[in-house]
């Protein structure tokens, strides 16, 4: 809490800088929000200093696996193709699940693969790569 | 065009068989997803806003405006059978709907909630046709000034009115004010804030931003609970007849939760959720035997859910009329709106009539069809609780990839997302209200190119807020909400110290 608003108190001042450089123009409107935002983190972040945190608790793991999977599908999806990274993002994001077990990972990915493919590459008619390509 | 002509009209864009059909599959996807615990409205619609960019601008937007008011409906479901809340606005219903399923009357608690939520919502559209002609004529008055004034009071309102914590509120707003004004400089060109990344340049992407804040955030917390549910009751068409004492208890709560739910959805800052609180609270207030509620009185349930489906429609007044957003997914529609090509504001009944009242007659229609449809599918909705989520989540996931790719092909976007949804995640768990950074974020670029305006005409004077009447009247009031808020926690501040 408290590091969240000191990060955006100084987020803030870098803004400030980055607005003053310019003109009245265009440099104004963040120059005038970055410092209502210093002033708003300072007051989150001041009160909040001799009290515990208000955090709720993370579920890191779950956090992680959904981020990666996304991650992959941005970095993938033009290389590999829908259906690999589509595959590899199910099983990425489903690892985390309190079910243990493998059989029923593979085969939601496999229904979630084809779903994908008939949604959006049959029914939308959306360009991109469904497998990857190969050399010749 | 008068409003029988419009009305008419209405009908004739309403009724053509592409908006129908999207109408349909708006209202059964907002159900569905409504139902499902856990995602709500803000992440269905921005689920589904890449999706039309491959239809028409009405259907499209029939079909979001679908997703909303059947969200609502759907959300109710989960409520009643579970104790747990699919959407945020029908949280409070939980509160009487979930005894009266343990009483065995789930049934009767899901037929009161569908119909006050119709009865509410035909009462929030006659709200929404007479106070939107009437705002719109009165809103061709309106100077830059003003409406950079009066949109800086709709944020003010968004993060102080029932709020705990104003300061969070507002940091959230400025937020996503700044974010809104990363891209191209409209008036001079300049990059602002792209730190040299030339797909930055259009700015961040509206649909990105939304699903990484709502789609990632909701996601990541519901997986750890997602087990938890236990089975609901089987719910059979005999069971949803109430009896006739339960008949003479609704009209009242109705007609009392849907003036509360469209006045308050048409104001700014106040939305669907705060409407259902207020309604349980005017309803316990007035009862006769107040012990009742939190018993499984039905009152308790009827009105609530009329309050939020009016406000859901009310709440598109000002957001069709003026072109400011009173709550976060009217934001989202606006966004939408514009990514049409639609303007919205005061010339949008004259401009775009059959956007306006092909809108105002799919609520009409949209709802009908939720009613009709609903009562024989809830069998479906309640099998529709035994999906266990680690099914659905993944294939949300994947979604949530294609649909931001969509927009534009671009795999950056994706990449956007996921660090979004990061800071949206911690921002969530450190209470901060991500659907305030939106509605910062969507209104930000209006209000600047209003507010340079208004100092233009003004000569860089700021008094130029002042003399016009109506600026004045927004400042004085933004002025007095900061004060009062100031006030409430500098008691808090007193009254900690002092104990």
């Amino acid at each position: 809490m408290t590091a969240i608003g000191a990060f955006v108190a100084l987020y803030s001042v870098a803004q400030y800088d980055i607005g003053s450089l310019r003109r009245m123009g265009p440099g104004f409107f963040p120059v005038v929000l970055g410092a209502l935002l210093a002033g708003l983190g300072l007051m989150i972040a001041l009160p909040a200093w001799h009290r515990a945190g208000e955090m709720r608790p993370f579920d890191v793991p779950q956090a992680l696996a959904v981020l990666a999977a996304i991650g992959l599908f941005g970095l993938g999806l033009q290389g590999l193709g829908l259906a690999l990274t589509t595959a590899g993002a199910v099983l990425i994001a489903s690892l985390p699940a309190p079910r243990r077990g493998w059989r029923w990972r593979l085969i939601l990915a496999a229904i979630i693969t084809v779903l994908t493919w008939l949604v959006f590459k049959q029914g939308l008619q959306m360009t991109m790569p469904v497998w990857p390509d190969f050399p010749g | 065009m008068n409003t029988v002509e419009g009305i008419l009209h209405g009908f004739s864009v309403a009724l053509r068989p592409d908006v129908l059909v999207y109408c349909v599959l708006g209202v059964v996807m907002g159900t569905f997803i409504g139902v499902l615990p856990g995602i709500g409205a803000m992440a269905a619609i921005s689920l589904l806003l890449p999706l039309t960019y491959y239809i028409s601008p009405e259907a499209a937007l029939v079909m979001l405006g679908g997703v909303y008011y059947g969200a609502q409906y759907g959300g109710a479901v989960a409520s009643i059978l579970l104790r747990l809340p699919g959407t945020p606005q029908s949280a409070i219903t939980t509160l009487d709907g979930y005894p009266m399923a343990r009483q065995g009357r789930a049934g009767v608690a899901l037929f009161a909630s569908m119909v006050s939520s119709f009865c509410g919502s035909m009462i929030g559209i006659v709200v929404l046709v007479v106070l939107a002609g009437w705002l719109s004529r009165m809103a061709t008055r309106f100077g830059a000034a003003d409406y950079a004034a009066m949109m800086v009071l709709g944020l003010v309102a968004a993060s102080t009115i029932g709020s705990r914590r104003p300061a969070k509120a507002l940091a959230m707003v400025v937020l996503g004010l700044i974010l809104g004004s990363v891209g191209t400089d409209v008036n001079s060109g300049v990059q602002r804030l792209t730190f040299g990344q030339t797909q930055m340049m259009d700015g961040i992407n509206l649909v990105a931003l939304a699903m990484g804040l709502f789609g990632v955030a909701e996601i990541i917390g519901n997986i750890r609970n997602a087990e938890r549910e236990g089975s609901p009751p089987h719910v059979s068409l005999r069971q949803l007849l109430p009896t006739r004492d339960d008949l003479r208890r609704m009209p009242g709560a109705v007609a009392r939760g849907s003036a509360l739910g469209s006045f308050f959805g048409a104001l700014p800052g106040t939305g669907s959720t705060i409407s259902s609180f207020l309604s349980y609270a005017l309803e316990r207030r007035i009862a006769r035997r107040p012990e009742r509620f939190g018993q499984g009185a039905i009152e308790g349930v009827a009105g609530p859910e009329a309050a939020n489906n009016s406000a859901a429609i009310s709440a598109f007044v000002p957001t069709l009329t003026l072109g400011i957003p009173g709550d976060p997914i009217m934001a989202l529609m606006l966004g939408a709106l514009v990514i049409h090509g639609v303007q919205p504001g005061p010339l949008m009944l004259e401009a775009r009539p059959d956007m306006f009242w092909g809108l105002v007659v799919s609520f009409g229609i949209g709802n009908l069809i939720l009613l009709v449809l609903n009562l024989p599918l809830i069998g479906i909705w309640v099998s529709m609780l035994r999906i266990p989520f680690r099914w659905l989540y993944p294939a949300i996931v994947v979604f949530v990839c294609l649909g931001v790719y969509s927009v534009r092909g671009s795999s950056f976007d994706i990449a956007a997302v996921a660090v979004i949804g990061a800071i949206g995640y911690l921002l969530a768990m450190a209470r901060f209200n991500p659907a305030l950074l939106l509605l910062g974020f969507v209104l930000g670029p209006l209000i600047e190119t209003n507010l340079r305006r208004a100092m233009l005409i003004g000569r860089g004077d700021p008094m130029v807020f002042l003399q016009r009447p109506i600026s004045a009247v927004f400042v004085v009031a933004t002025v007095a909400l900061i004060a009062a808020s100031l006030w409430g926690a500098w008691r808090r501040f007193r009254s900690r110290t002092a104990a």
